[in-house]
Formats: structure tokens, sequence, C-alpha cells
């Protein structure tokens, strides 16, 4: 029952933060100053965006990109003054439609935090830092996919791509611009740049402790005022205190020392609610659980045996199993994404029906309770990651589950690498498994048939027309309908079943105002510059 | 207790230490995992930038390559790039060793202090009350575990009475004398708190054995009060037990004591190492596993030394 007052009050959440969204418009004593004593559970690597293993909350607040996606994964201008597309002529197919152009067209008046003006070229050098292969980075995706860029004055610059790329905005540019007059010439790998970032953002970084915290000072230059005309950010300093035990987080929580916990432990989630001048939202999370099929095993390869397992998932037990926070979900594209799908057709949790599906199909029910069919035993090695204990908790059910109909789960666990190189090269029957994505997911590389994440064999030619459609076209019209396509694609030849989604638990002080969960890469920090402090 | 002796222990353990590296190497490349599985999740880190990752770090040698380059940059260079931040591991165990020396050796000498006495009174008065209450304290001590104790006290002084603060090592923008005496108050007393249960057993148990000896009746006969006879004839006999335990104990001093900083958010070696085993951060295991090597086989050769100072008859030769 747990978990339905939880859900209860994931609503109740979801619609006070659209209450307090629309109020913010019209509240009259935004209070300027305070400071935001925030806990982060990691132990920050590196401040700089494009190296950084993780999503960069402190970093947020810091430095900016031309573009970030807001609270429902929508691109909104940041440095740039608008969002190009091809009906503002921001965005240019070439004559033969392989190749674009995005013009992005710069704020003026913006200044870094050492007071140099931020212009084009900090845009055209980001790109060649990032790109440069003596940079070591992760997050290099986007740049290959420009030719050149054009700087014909301070503020206008112009991207040719080298193809049709409808997520230029997820990566390169959206995760930050890097100050040219700082770092030209320099090794990006050691540079004091990856300590103390010098960006255009609402906070300016003062203070990185290895190990202890990261303090953001006000930026009094900040580009952006409110809509009444005060200066942003209201806040005078926010503080990134670095907690790694759970434990210590829950105990600063209550005793004042933190204001902010983004990541708060799901075991620990119910407590917050019993302290006084603490809050906890439930915003969602980019990330999704999902069983994929194996379709080199011919018993797999039939549509009435997937058919059968998606009846027999029963994901409200699953949903308990992990604390009663995540949501179940249908569809591989998650709820918050516009270009989700609601007309998805799902499958009724239903034993009889699966059962009787595989009655009807010829698997016959053998004297150990699994199923046969000429001669074979429906048993398949099913691989999650192993010493995940969520993971191997969810195991355990659908091999239970599994059992109601007949069909046999061994658990083939691996750690790490060789769980992915066994999602890669499909070295399995059954694999269970997330994929954490940006604000603009590129479905082909899971359930394309010669997608790079795809190591279940799948493959339909008419699918792959679609997703060609959807990521090869710039028309939101386009690609919605491409999206809808997709989605009832993938529901009727289940490759996958799409479970459950998670859920972010943020707990935050009462006092704290205008925060609006980001479900995005971007972190929640994004927007910290419009957050207030309230006696 | 010669010079030489002294010299051929240190040059001794050279081949000692290699071996050691030798093992801690082939061990943690054969723990499942890599240093590149956080990015598993993430399908937008593309195949070629982990490969050019892999390369750069050199991680696609063979292993025996990467020993080999491994113990080139130990000896001569910064100890290897770490591969989670990218930073020297020179530097980033320089950084961290700081707070670790400041909270293990001050845990440390407090329980010296506080652990010899209570070991000798607990000894001297054997079997009354006070030794039974020392002798309980310290099983409770020695039994309650490090978390708990931790989170007891943060409760109490943190959250109820507001006394301290809860984790951390100084408060931003202030770093004065007394602010990192508050933050230390807590770790520092969770971390002695077992030690001393620990140390003043081992007192004891060494003084109760000597106590009982014909030399200290001796000494007794000849007229001597009890503390003469305590601390002129007994304590020097009784240490020798409780040195090799010290002298172990105080590897944690460098090696870094993981629990109570994980709790008390304190920045020190233990965090960084629990934090490289999660990341798989090769090198930077490798460079503290080495550092607390050095550390035993140290403790090791000043424990001898200790046991010759403390009693004459024991020579190294």
């Amino acid at each position: 029952m747990t978990s339905i007052s939880r859900r209860g009050l994931f609503r109740a959440t979801v619609a006070g933060v659209a209450l307090a969204a629309m109020s913010a418009g019209w509240a009259n004593a935004q209070q300027m100053g305070g400071t935001l004593d925030v806990g982060l559970t990691y132990e920050i690597d590196t401040m700089n965006v494009y190296s950084t293993g993780y999503l960069g909350d402190a970093q947020a607040t810091i430095v900016e990109g031309l573009l970030a996606p807001d609270e429902n994964a929508n691109y909104v201008p940041v440095l740039a003054t608008e969002v190009p597309t091809l009906d503002n002529g921001g965005i240019v197919l070439s004559d033969d439609g392989e190749t674009m152009t995005i013009t992005y067209h710069l704020r003026e008046g913006v200044t870094w935090h050492d007071g140099e003006p931020f212009t084009s070229a900090d845009v055209a050098f980001t790109w060649e830092a990032v790109k440069n292969p003596d940079f070591i980075a992760e997050s290099k995706s986007g740049t290959e996919v420009i030719d050149s860029i054009e700087t014909p004055d301070d503020l206008t610059v112009v991207v040719h791509y080298n193809t049709v790329a409808p997520d230029f905005a997820s990566t390169l540019f959206t995760f930050g611009i890097m100050p040219k007059h700082v770092l030209e010439g320099q090794d990006l790998n050691t540079h004091e740049y990856n300590e103390l970032p010098v960006g255009t953002g609402p906070f300016m970084a003062t203070e990185f402790e290895r190990g202890q915290y990261v303090v953001a000072e006000r930026n009094p230059n900040y580009w952006r005022t409110a809509e009444d005309g005060t200066q942003l950010p209201y806040l005078d300093r926010i503080v990134f205190h670095i907690v790694p035990d759970s434990n210590t987080i829950m105990t600063q929580l209550r005793s004042g020392e933190l204001d902010l916990v983004v990541k708060t432990p799901y075991n620990q989630a119910a407590q917050i609610e019993a302290i006084d001048g603490l809050e906890l939202m439930v915003g969602p999370l980019l990330s999704w659980q999902h069983l994929d099929f194996n379709f080199r095993n011919d018993f797999l390869a039939d549509h009435a045996v997937r058919e059968a397992f998606a009846h027999a998932v029963d994901r409200e037990v699953l949903i308990r199993a992990q604390g009663g926070f995540p949501e179940p979900i249908k569809s591989i594209v998650v709820p918050v994404f516009s270009l989700y799908d609601d007309t998805t057709p799902s499958y009724e949790y239903d034993v009889e029906l699966a059962n009787q599906i595989l009655d009807e199909a010829g698997y016959e029910m053998g004297d150990d309770g699994i199923r046969t069919k000429d001669g074979e035993r429906l048993s398949f090695d099913f691989v999650v990651t192993a010493g995940n204990a969520d993971d191997e908790n969810v195991q355990q059910i659908l091999m239970a589950q599994m059992e109601a109909i007949g069909v046999e789960l061994v658990p083939d666990n691996r750690a790490g690498v060789a769980y992915r190189e066994a999602r890669y090269s499909g070295d399995y029957d059954l694999i269970y498994g997330r994929w954490i994505t940006s604000a603009d997911p590129v479905y082909s590389v899971f359930y394309g048939t010669d997608g790079a994440n795809n190591g279940q064999g799948y493959s339909n030619p008419e699918l792959d027309e679609v997703l060609a459609t959807l990521e090869g076209s710039l028309d939101p019209q386009v690609r919605q309908e491409a999206s809808s396509e997709m989605q009832h694609m993938i529901a009727e030849d289940i490759p996958s079943i799409p479970l459950t989604t998670n859920v972010a638990l943020i707990t935050k002080t009462t006092a704290l105002k205008n925060f609006v969960p980001n479900p995005t890469n971007m972190t929640n920090f994004v927007n910290s510059a419009a957050w207030y402090l309230e006696e | 207790m010669s010079l030489s002796f002294l010299i051929r222990r240190i040059f001794g353990a050279i081949p000692l230490l290699f071996g050691i590296s030798l093992v801690l190497f082939v061990i943690i490349h054969l723990a499942p995992g890599g240093p590149l599985d956080v990015y598993a999740d993430n399908p937008s880190v593309s195949p070629e930038a982990l490969e050019q990752i892999r390369v750069r770090f050199g991680l696609d040698q063979p292993v025996p390559v990467q020993y080999v380059l491994w113990l080139r940059s130990m000896l001569v260079g910064d100890w290897g790039l770490s591969i989670r931040t990218g930073r020297p591991v020179l530097d980033e165990i320089v950084t961290r060793l700081g707070p670790t020396l400041q909270l293990g050796g001050i845990a440390m000498l407090l329980s010296f202090i506080v652990a010899v006495p209570l070991g000798i009174v607990s000894a001297a008065r054997r079997g009354s009350r006070t030794d039974s209450t020392v002798t309980f304290a310290a099983f409770a001590g020695i039994s309650m575990p490090v978390f708990w104790s931790a989170l007891l006290l943060q409760l109490i002084f943190s959250v109820w009475l507001g006394w301290l603060p809860s984790a951390g090592m100084k408060s931003i923008g202030d770093g004065s004398f007394p602010d990192r005496l508050a933050h230390l108050v807590m770790p520092v007393a969770v971390l002695s708190l077992a030690t001393i249960a620990s140390w003043s057993r081992y007192i004891r148990s060494g003084m109760v054995d000597v106590l009982s000896q014909d030399y200290i009746r001796t000494a007794y006969a000849k007229g001597r009060r009890e503390r003469g006879v305590i601390f002129r004839h007994a304590l020097r006999n009784a240490m020798i037990p409780a040195v090799t335990v010290i002298a172990i104990d105080f590897v944690t001093i460098i090696s870094g004591a993981v629990i109570t900083e994980t709790v008390f958010a304190w920045p020190g070696i233990g965090r960084l190492f629990v934090e490289s085993m999660n990341g798989r951060d090769y090198p930077m295991l490798m460079g503290l596993m080495m550092m607390g090597s050095v550390g035993v086989v140290a403790a090791n050769i000043l424990a001898d030394i200790v046991y010759a100072a403390l009693d004459p008859r024991i020579r190294h030769g």
C-alpha cells in the first residue's frame, strides 16, 4: 500500500510544482540574498563539463551553453537569443537535403566572470577544443558532425554540419561554452579551469576544495533580469557540500546544515515527510528500465513468446521491490518527452491470457512446470548487472513471474565491462538494464538494425525507415508523427518490454522558492538564477 | 641494535615491496569491472570516445606492459594519472594526506594518552570495581560499530543540541582554529573510542602478565612502592606486546579510516580509496595501496627498534 500513497504524493507534488511555477509570475516578494547549502552524494572529479563523469550539478550554476533544456525537456535559449529552427531561419537545409547550416545569434552584453566580453569566437573555440583528440573527455559527441564554423561578427555563429542532425542541441554548445581568452593554447587536461571554471552563469566559482565543497558566489553582472527588472540571481551564494554517506546527508538535512539534496536515497525518503521545514519533491528522470529479448534465440524470435512475457509481467511488484518510487511505463519514450505517445498499446498483466497464448502457439506444459516445444524446454539465460541490488531483486521477481507461465529463466549475471560486452554483442537470451538519456535521445542506436547498442539481433526495415525519418527531419510535425509510429511499431514487435522509469527524489527546505525539478542531463541547477529563499 | 641492521632491514624491504606491488597489480586487474564502467548506462558516450580514453590511459596495452609503465611512473614520475580525475595520482594523494594525518594523528595521540593509564590501572587493580568498569567499557567500545557511534554522536550533538557541525572539515569562509577544532571533536572521539578500547586491553594483559613475574616480587621485597615498581620495572616490559599492535594501527594514520571519513565527510585518504575502488581507478588504487604497504613495512621496522629500546635483552644482530 505504501507505493500507492507515495504515488498519490507524486501527483500532489507535481500539481504543487505546476502551481508554484504559475504563481511565481506574480509573486511580489522575491527576496534577495541568502546562502543555499546543497548536498552532493558524489565526489566531483572535475569542474569541466565536457570531461566530468557525473552530471554537472555544481557546474550548471557557473557555466552556460547557447541553449538549455527546460523542465519539460524542451530547449530554450540561454546565450543564444532564440532556438534555431527551420521556421525562424536558424536552420537552413542544403539543396540536396543532406547537410544543414545553423546560425546562432548571441545575446548582447554578456560578459565572462572575469569581465571579458562573451563573443562568437568563444563558441568556435569550444568546438575546436572539445574536438581536439588531446583533450581527454567523454562528452565529445556532436563535434564530429560539424565541418566548420564561421563567425562573421561578434554576435553571429554560423555552424556548417556535414549531415542533418536534429539532436544538434543535446551536448555540444548546450553543455557549456568555454572562454577562449583563458584557455587558448593551454592544456585542457591540467588547466586550472578544471577546478575553477570561468563561465557566464549566475554564479561564479570561487573555491573548490577537493572532497569537501564548491562555493559559487553571486555574479553581480549576470545578464538576466527578472520580469520586474530585478537583477538575477536572487541568492548570494550556493555551496555544494560533498557528503558521500547517505545517513550523514539525512542528519545534515535534519540539523539544517543542508537545504537541498537532489538525490535523496529511496530508502530514506519516507523520513523527510516527518521533518519540519523540509519537503520532498518527486521529479521525473530521463531513464528507463527494460527487458530485452535476443532474436537469435528461436523461441524468443517467436512473437507469441514475447507477447506472453509482456502479459506475464506485473510492474507493480517490480516497483514495490524498488522502494515504491519508480513509475510504470509502456513506451520506450518516457512520458516526460513531448514525443511521447499516450496511445501506444500496452499489454495488461494477465497470466491466464499469457498461458493461453503459449498454449495456442504449441508450447506444451511439461511435467516439471516448464513448457516445451519440439522436445526443447523454454529455458533462457537471463543477464543483469551483478552486484546491483535493485537489478538483482527485479531479476528474482521476473524469474518468479515467468515461472507462472511455464518459462524458466536462469540467472547469468555479469559485472561492469562484462555486462556491457554482453549487451553489445548479444551474449544473452534475455537482458535487463536501463538507459539514461539526454533530453533528445536517438532511438536508432537501440532499435535500428545497425544500432550501436542493438545487441539483440532485432531488425525491422520498416522501423529503420521510420527512425531515419525521425532522426533526419527537423520538422516538428514530421518528428511527432514518426515518433508515434516508432512507439507503436516497437510496442507491437516487442523487441523489449519497457518496465519502469525512475524518479528523482528531491529534498528541499520549504523556504526555497521557484525551484522546478529539471529531469534532463543539465540538472536541476540549470535554473538556479530564479531561485530565492523566503524567510 | 646496530645501524647496519637498520640499513639491512630497509634494503631487505625493497624486494618485498616489489613483490607486494606485483600481487596488488594482479589482484586489482582480476577484480571484475574496469575504469570505464561508469559510462555503461550512458548511450551518448560513443565507442570511439571510450576507445580514445582507453588508449590515452594505456588500458589497451597488455597487463604486463601496463605494470612496467606503472612502475616507471611510480619510481621516476608522479605515480601516473588518475583515470577518474585526470590529475597526477601523487597530487591527489598529497591533497588528501593532510586531513587524514590530522584526524588519524590526533586520534592516535589521544588514544595513547588515555589507553596506557587505563590499562595500567586496570591491571594493577585487577578484579576491583575500577577494573570491571574499564573492562566493560573496553568491550563496549570494541563491540560498538564505528558508524553507529558516529550516527549517535551526530544525532545528539548536531541534531538535538546543535553544538557541533555534523560533518566536514571546516566551515565555508571560516577555517579558524576553533572552527576546525569543532569539526574534529566527533570524528576524533569516534576513531579514538575503538582504539582506546583495544589498546587498553593489550596493555592490561601485558601488565597482568608482567606483574606476576619473580622480579616484580623482588622489587616489592626490596621495599619499592607500587608506583615505583609499575613505572620502573613493569611498564617497559608490559609494553612489548602492545607495541606490535600499536605499530600496525599506526599505519591507519596514513591509510585513512574509511568509515569515519565517509560518515563525517572528511576529505581523507580512506574516502579517496573507496571512491577509486568504485571507479576502478587503477593508478590511484596502486598508489594508495603501495603507500599503505610502505607504511606497514616501516611500522614493522619501527616496532623492532622500539622493542630493542624497551628491552635491552632483545638484540637485532
